[in-house]
């Protein structure tokens, strides 16, 4: 209506245009002080017999939040130890019950593993909304939007395969001979699992992604499960080339170290040579789960799943290379072993930092404006621990 | 307490429903923390105020009631605006911040592992095993001894009449023992894969091979299977399931984060050094079994040499077949089961220290024999 020129009121200067700003993320923490909060944590855990757990893990990830740092500010966390402690019992219990059944018979661990399949999606819910609730950045909570019904058809696929294999456990009538058909179901579900591991893994995923939320941004997974195959594929092939690889410099060592030894000859050399064999295939087979496929897909996932993880206002990148990070892991396992496991904490801030600091967030709206839609529940710390105790991680 | 370390600017307040942050200044007065900004005027008791631990970097948060916090990014500044508000540090703090105290909880964590591994372990494991019903020991061993069966072992080829005089000879010795000292028990003899051996297991189920049988003479077997019975008596199968469990609780705790396969590695090593001390256990216990029943513990010692010399035979043989390059070689003799009593190689596994190897060396254990044969 009114003249467009005399719409210079500093009010209605800058209405609808956005302005994107990124936002880096910065890891402050340093190993030798995480170092001195493991230790001293880990003596009080161990001297109350566990009762001190939750405590510690509020101090870790105080430690670890308070340390990253999106733009100028800190993440927060906020829960409360002795709520947690509650939901530690409760999970331990259950888990006891659980481990416990499977000794009576395998009806019993059948019942057991029905059991937790029916509630751990909730706890699962639970856990994210407990974790998110209790994490904020400047001033304003996260939040978890997921419902339990979609944790229920995100995670009861995955239980599908253990149950047909328990369930037919407990129908056969000697496990020492299992009939044919047992063999049949069981090589054919492995196989099935083993072809619907990424799409599992993508359910997990996009539940979890679909459902963050801060103040009105919630966010979208715009990946894929076509995305999550090609990474499980990669995977597959970088292990192949791992071993290949491995084992070529395994052969030439053998090769030389044979060749060296033969002169000698006699028992001894025999007895050398059974060591170095025992040695080659305990790191093979550390090599083949740990130092390889591991850091890959951790790289390669932690930037597919955040680069396509945005809200309307808030979008994620990631960008974690693998070779830094494959060197990375190989260091920190090295030292580790060698220091006893005393390196384990700066180990721990080294992956932190680089996994973290990967991260960028654009923001399509000033931070300022956010605010909060209402209070939602905040989950039950039960789940959380049952988070903790399956190694459940939001992936960061 | 200079007049401006009371007072702090350069605060950020967020009021806990915006992500909005606005500038205030914090001063201290009256056991009240006054945070003062523009449209923000707040008074918060000092108690109220959840202070951040103090670390070496990073911003610092403070969460008020209510949800809302302030951030300061000036951690000096900060720190001496919490201590002229008279806030100290709790003791936990106190003790990660100094590398003393670190230090003193290092010690402290290595005594108390030490301590524990050695003394309190097995103490806590005496004491629970009570808690365990015996049904649980026979049940686990029933379990044990089926996958043993079906993959290890044969029916014995001894004639009867050997089986007859072996068991009567096992019979009179467990009949001259003072009553309430043999736990429930059923002697097995079987043939199979595993050289000569005997091996109990938890529930009172002893197996002793064909192979040991023909080796040694019966006196020598009753001693071994005295042996056994001790493993059986003091439940030493279950004891080392409940220190295993125990070993790897502590383990996770120490190294699970990092790798689960790390900490599986105390849990091998603990168990090794605990099976040795069982099998002392169960040495001096055999000695006791020899005496009552009237049999010089020497037979011990003709044992391991007659092992140890059927071992070299058995090298021997398999080196001449490996030369010979024949075709149809027998399966090496050397399965290691729930308890080896005679294992020829502990020599050679000398270098691997004490932690490792799960029986004390040989030429200990006939030392200790020779002794207990040369004191009656």
């Amino acid at each position: 209506m009114t003249d467009p020129s005399f719409d210079g009121a500093p009010t209605q200067a800058m209405p609808t245009v956005t302005m994107r700003r990124d936002l880096e993320v910065r890891f402050s923490g340093s190993g030798s002080e995480y170092f001195r909060i493991w230790i001293v944590n880990l003596l009080l855990t161990i001297v109350t017999l566990g009762v001190y757990y939750p405590w510690a893990k509020v101090r870790r990830l105080r430690y670890f939040y308070g340390n990253t740092v999106v733009g100028e500010h800190p993440l927060g966390f906020h829960a409360d130890p002795k709520t947690m402690l509650r939901g530690y019992l409760l999970v331990f219990l259950m888990l006891a019950l659980y481990s416990v059944a499977g000794n009576f018979s395998p009806l019993a661990g059948l019942l057991a593993f029905v059991i937790v399949a029916a509630i751990w999606p909730a706890l699962l819910k639970s856990s994210l909304q407990f974790r998110l609730a209790n994490t904020s950045w400047r001033g304003l909570r996260l939040r978890f939007r997921g419902t339990v019904g979609g944790a229920y058809a995100a995670l009861l696929p995955m239980f599908v395969p253990a149950l047909v294999i328990i369930a037919g456990v407990a129908a056969i009538p000697d496990e020492t001979q299992p009939p044919d058909w047992y063999v049949l179901v069981f090589s054919g579900t492995f196989t099935l699992t083993l072809l619907l591991a990424p799409w599992l893994w993508w359910l997990l995923k996009k539940y979890q992604h679909e459902h963050y939320a801060y103040g009105p941004e919630r966010t979208a997974l715009n990946a894929g499960v076509a995305s999550f195959y090609g990474v499980f594929l990669k995977t597959v092939l970088v292990t192949m080339l791992g071993f290949l690889v491995f084992f070529a410099v395994i052969g030439l060592t053998v090769e030389a170290g044979g060749v060296a030894g033969f002169g000698r000859g006699g028992e001894g050399s025999g007895k050398l040579f059974a060591i170095v064999i025992g040695v080659a295939v305990a790191l093979v087979s550390l090599f083949a789960v740990q130092l390889v496929p591991r850091p890959y897909f951790t790289s390669r996932m932690q930037n597919l799943i955040w680069s396509r993880t945005a809200s309307t206002n808030i979008g994620f990148a990631s960008r974690l290379r693998f070779w830094p990070y494959f060197g990375l892991t190989l260091k920190n396992w090295l030292l580790v072993v060698l220091t006893l496991g005393l390196y384990w904490p700066f180990a721990a801030v080294a992956t932190a930092r680089m996994r973290l600091e990967a991260v960028r967030l654009q923001f399509d709206v000033d931070p300022q404006t956010l605010a909060d839609q209402g209070r939602a529940g905040e989950g039950e710390a039960a789940g959380d621990a049952a988070g903790d105790l399956f190694g459940l991680d939001i992936g960061l | 307490m200079t007049a401006s370390a009371t007072e702090l600017a350069a605060v950020e307040y967020f009021d806990g429903r915006s992500a909005r942050a606005q500038p205030v200044r914090l001063s201290c007065r009256d056991a009240e923390l006054r945070i003062d900004g523009e449209g923000v005027q707040l008074g918060v008791p000092l108690r109220d105020v959840q202070w951040p631990e103090r670390t070496r970097h990073g911003v610092r948060v403070a969460q008020l009631p209510g949800g809302a916090s302030l951030h300061c990014a000036d951690a000096a500044g900060w720190d001496a605006f919490a201590r002229a508000c008279g806030r100290g540090d709790t003791a936990v703090v106190r003790a990660q911040q100094s590398w003393g105290w670190v230090l003193a909880s290092i010690a402290g964590l290595a005594i108390f592992i030490a301590v524990a591994y050695q003394w309190g372990l097995p103490w806590a494991a005496r004491a629970a095993l009570p808690l365990v019903p015996q049904t649980v020991d026979a049940a686990v061993g029933e379990q044990a001894f089926e996958s043993i069966e079906v993959h290890l072992l044969k029916p014995s080829q001894l004639p009867p009449a050997r089986q007859q005089a072996l068991r009567a000879a096992f019979a009179r010795a467990v009949a001259a023992q003072p009553a309430g000292s043999v736990p429930p028990h059923r002697l097995l003899l079987r043939a199979g894969e595993i050289g000569p051996n005997a091996f109990a297991l938890p529930g009172g189920t002893v197996v002793v091979t064909d192979e040991l049988v023909e080796l040694v003479d019966d006196e020598v077997v009753v001693g071994v299977l005295g042996h056994e019975l001790a493993h059986v008596r003091h439940r030493h199968g279950m004891r080392m399931l409940v220190q295993a469990t125990a070993i790897g609780v502590v383990a996770s705790a120490l190294l699970g984060d990092f790798s689960a396969l790390l900490a599986a590695v105390p849990v091998w090593i603990g168990q090794a050094a605990y099976a040795r001390d069982a099998e002392r256990e169960a040495d001096a216990d055999a000695v006791r079994f020899l005496r009552n029943a009237g049999i010089s513990p020497a037979v011990m010692v003709t044992f391991f040499e007659r092992v140890r010399a059927d071992a070299e035979r058995r090298a021997q043989e398999r080196a001449r077949v490996r030369d010979g390059a024949a075709a149809s070689a027998p399966p090496p003799a050397a399965a290691p089961v729930e308890d080896r009593t005679g294992d020829a190689r502990s020599d050679d596994r000398s270098w691997l220290g004490i932690a490792i190897a799960s029986h004390p060396a040989d030429a200990e254990r006939i030392r200790y024999f020779e002794a207990e044969a040369a004191r009656r």
